[in-house]
């Protein structure tokens, strides 16, 4: 295992380095991936030539796990998580796992909840219910 | 999780490659080449895309052959995963010790029957895990998990992972679509 401390996603222990970077969803990794492979389509005959393996496995990965697919509502979607002063990290995971109730979400990304976080059952719930209309309206 | 790094990597051109002004796209195209070889790192994850180029370093002569080395500093999108993390996977084997998941790029998530206490292997043609609310693991499906632990292999260049779905919100899960690229 990598690290001097132990890893662990659920305490947003992930190293200085990630939690610095940005994340993204996989909803926002399918419209960069699918406009790149688009464009080899375009260049080439058979752009599945052109990809790597760790590229098709992805773009596979990312269509499928996409809960959101308009461009649109995938901006929405990151506009309105931003809102609620979240990691990166955890927003992500919640955008990606689009969790219906606070349970879930708690259960999802545990450190949303850890004593401090300013993040009560209320608010959790007000950007489940934000996130769910976008998906009604999608 | 997907991540936007900054990453460095020293580009070797050789002397032979030497005897006009190298350009920029020259020493980007061997970077590419190089990180298509690369294709992972421990610390960093697979490699999907380079977004951004931030500078490239004046060339170093390594050795009296005359090669030199340039140092490339850069954004890339790479996927990495870690323990504590929830994520999901397509089973694509099962057996009575418990399934293999691919999850994008990692082609095994070993979920073992240990931590799958609620379900029950059911053998057969089309062998599965059972539970008693008649949820199914079987082949294909969908499978929401909670990483345990991560593995790099140096030999190959990429991760494996220990699953889990021993929790409230995980196992199988009902997501439409294939796990086919649509071309």
């Amino acid at each position: 295992m990598s690290g001097e401390e132990e890893e662990n996603a659920a305490e947003l222990k992930i190293g200085e380095e990630f939690l610095k970077a940005k994340c993204l969803m996989n909803c926002e990794v399918a419209l960069i991936l699918e406009h790149k492979y688009e464009q080899l389509q375009q260049m080439s005959d058979d752009p599945m030539n052109q990809v790597s393996r760790v590229f098709e496995k992805s773009l596979q990965y990312v269509k499928r796990f996409s809960r959101y697919k308009n461009p649109d509502a995938v901006r929405q979607v990151r506009e309105i998580l931003s809102r609620y002063q979240l990691a990166e990290f955890e927003l992500c995971v919640l955008g990606n796992l689009c969790p219906e109730t606070v349970e879930e979400a708690i259960a999802m990304v545990p450190s949303i909840k850890t004593k401090g976080r300013a993040h009560d059952d209320d608010a959790i719930e007000r950007m489940l219910n934000d996130l769910s209309l976008i998906k009604k309206f999608e | 999780m997907f991540f936007e790094v900054e990453l460095q990597r020293d580009v070797k051109i050789n002397a032979t490659n030497l005897d006009k002004p190298v350009s920029r796209r020259f020493i980007l195209a061997c970077l590419l080449d190089n990180l298509f070889k690369e294709k992972a790192s421990e610390d960093h994850g697979y490699f999907l895309a380079v977004t951004r180029l931030k500078s490239i370093g004046k060339g170093n002569v390594m050795d009296e052959s005359g090669n030199t080395v340039f140092t490339v500093v850069f954004t890339c999108r790479t996927f990495k995963p870690f323990p504590g993390e929830e994520l999901q996977g397509v089973v694509r084997y099962i057996s009575q010790h418990g399934v293999l998941l691919k999850c994008g790029p990692i082609r095994n998530a070993f979920l073992s029957a240990w931590k799958m206490s609620k379900y029950q292997y059911n053998p057969g043609k089309k062998p599965a895990f059972l539970n008693n609310e008649l949820s199914k693991i079987e082949k294909g499906v969908v499978v929401c998990f909670l990483v345990l632990a991560v593995r790099w292999i140096n030999a190959s260049r990429d991760f494996e992972m220990l699953a889990s779905v021993d929790a409230d919100s995980l196992g199988p899960v009902s997501l439409p679509g294939s796990d086919e690229l649509e071309l």
